[in-house]
């Protein structure tokens, strides 16, 4: 097995005992970097020579007994989204030309100190408004899409040209790549992981989480990411954890819910055969199968509009006006249209938040988890802008995508997407896990003990292709 | 096209009200997307909301602090 392919967790092991060191991984992923990039366009920018050089003090202290911790040494994408002090976070637009930040996000500080080398900044849509990033392609077919916001994240990990990736998400942006390219991702709670120096799409629904090949890597990722910073003003005083899943298989006493509504309609019968098929598994494992209802599901994607659509126009208020012509067809008119919604809506839909956090939280104290698609549809070639349902529905593309991760962004709870099959054209298919406020744990050790199931997963094919 | 539907030349005045004057050749574009999101957001007008407060920013796990399983 070469260095890139090796799990975060592998990677970690190899290098803590000796067997591997942080220049070999680096060299390894910057080789495939080198070959892949022409046609994945995963990253925005690659910082091959600072990774190299971070690589060698890496594998100085190593030798040296200096370990900082299992990141030491490993390569990471981060979503180009995310300040790292003296690179340009483009936000993958025209608008951020000529960006230079000046300090290290929270997140971008913390994984350095950890000893996380970084690949470079990976592509998102523009400004993160949008569910395909149209500039990367996909992991497993480069005739598709990679998913969004996060797609250039998703498609360095699933390829191999990052060990791990950060993402943001805002109404699915981590998990719908994570399920289009066949890795792990996971939106964190809200406030556990904080977004200082991280560029907001919408303040109330933002969250900044790991993109990973396997469970296990995202509990080493979590752990340095997790902590209260002032400077973000949602971030939640909590104690450090050990989020590591442990070997233990058994999920006896463990209640999964199993939605009777809203998550598996309008969902295409290979990806809805196949999730089903994962839930059975966990129920193979211990679990008790418990149905639910999804409360307030009539108002899901209104209330995700009427909270995204203000406050991203907010945030560019001033770049809309100073130099509208840089920004892409398809974000540029939703910034504008955000102009014209009256603060009535906004208010309506913190109001509906409020609702819908009190009714999620009484669904939860009937079960542990939720089990349900992460997104409804495989991959879709580039380009195609709709899904027609057999029932002659039809759907704009990101809607679909959007439409069963997005309730995780309005209620603040975990959730966490694990890659649990294929469909005919071998198109990667997610499970959606949603826990409680601050149950991460539960949610790894659920994913892992699924996870432990099945075969070691295989590498992207589009990415496998080229040697 | 119903009574609550913005036409262009509407658009065009409520956006200038809010600060961002739009080229005429964006006005009916400007109002296409905007009367799409008024529709979807105008269901949440179905909700008896009585004395529910905002939720502009919020702790999640402010409700139960046994999340742990």
């Amino acid at each position: 097995m070469r260095p890139y392919e090796l799990s975060l967790t592998a990677a970690a092991d190899a290098i803590r005992t000796g067997r591997l060191s942080p220049v070999e991984l680096v060299d390894s992923v910057l080789d495939r970097v080198e070959r892949l990039e022409p046609r994945l366009n995963a990253y925005a920018t690659v910082t091959a020579e600072q990774a190299r050089r971070t690589a060698r003090e890496a594998a100085d202290d190593a030798a040296a007994g200096r370990l900082r911790g299992p990141l030491h040494g490993i390569p990471m994408g981060l979503k180009d989204l995310i300040d790292v002090a003296g690179v340009a976070t483009t936000a993958s637009s025209r608008v951020r030309a000529d960006h230079r930040a000046q300090a290290d996000s929270t997140v971008a500080a913390r994984l350095s100190a950890s000893g996380a080398v970084l690949v470079g900044k990976t592509h998102t849509h523009e400004f993160a408004y949008g569910l395909t990033t149209p500039q990367t392609r996909n992991a497993w077919d480069s005739g598709r899409v990679a998913g969004g916001s996060s797609g250039g994240s998703a498609v360095a990990v699933a390829a191999g040209t990052a060990a791990f990736a950060l993402g943001t998400d805002t109404g699915g942006s981590i998990r719908v790549p994570a399920a289009l390219n066949g890795v792990v991702g996971l939106k964190p709670t809200y406030g556990l992981v904080p977004r200082h120096g991280v560029t907001s799409l919408s303040w109330s629904l933002d969250h900044v989480g790991p993109l990973t090949r396997t469970v296990e890597d995202q509990a080493l990722v979590l752990a340095v990411l997790a902590g209260h910073d002032p400077r973000d003003p949602a971030s939640l005083a909590v104690p450090a954890q050990d989020y590591r899943p442990g070997a233990a298989e058994d999920l006896t006493g463990l209640r999964v819910g199993v939605p009777r509504n809203y998550y598996f309609e309008h969902v295409d019968a290979e990806v809805e055969a196949v999730v089903r098929r994962a839930v059975d598994r966990l129920e193979a494992l211990g679990a008790r199968l418990v149905e639910v209802e999804i409360p307030m599901t009539r108002y899901i994607q209104a209330t995700q509009w009427g909270l995204m659509v203000p406050e991203a126009t907010a945030y560019h208020e001033r770049t809309l006006r100073a130099a509208p012509e840089l920004y892409q067809a398809d974000v540029r008119i939703l910034l504008e249209a955000g102009e014209l919604m009256p603060a009535g809506d906004y208010l309506r839909a913190q109001r509906s938040r409020t609702l819908m956090r009190r009714e999620w939280a009484r669904m939860l104290e009937d079960v542990d988890v939720i089990a349900a698609p992460t997104v409804p549809a495989t991959a879709v070639p580039s380009g195609q802008e709709t899904i027609t349902w057999p029932d002659g529905t039809v759907e704009a593309v990101s809607d679909a995508y959007v439409r069963l991760s997005a309730p995780a962004n309005l209620t603040g709870v975990p959730s966490l997407s694990v890659p649990v099959g294929h469909d005919t054209a071998g198109l990667p298919i997610g499970m959606q896990l949603l826990g409680r406020p601050l149950g991460e744990r539960v949610l790894l050790r659920v994913g892992h003990a699924y996870e432990r199931t099945r075969p070691a997963r295989e590498p992207a094919p589009a990415a496998r292709r080229v040697h | 096209m119903s009574a609550a539907e913005l036409t262009p030349p509407e658009a065009a005045h409520w956006a200038a009200r809010a600060g961002l004057p739009l080229p005429a050749e964006r006005h009916a574009a400007a109002a296409a997307t905007a009367n799409h999101i008024h529709a979807v957001v105008a269901v949440l007008r179905e909700l008896d909301f009585g004395d529910t407060p905002p939720a502009p920013a919020y702790r999640a796990g402010e409700e139960r602090h046994d999340a742990a399983v």
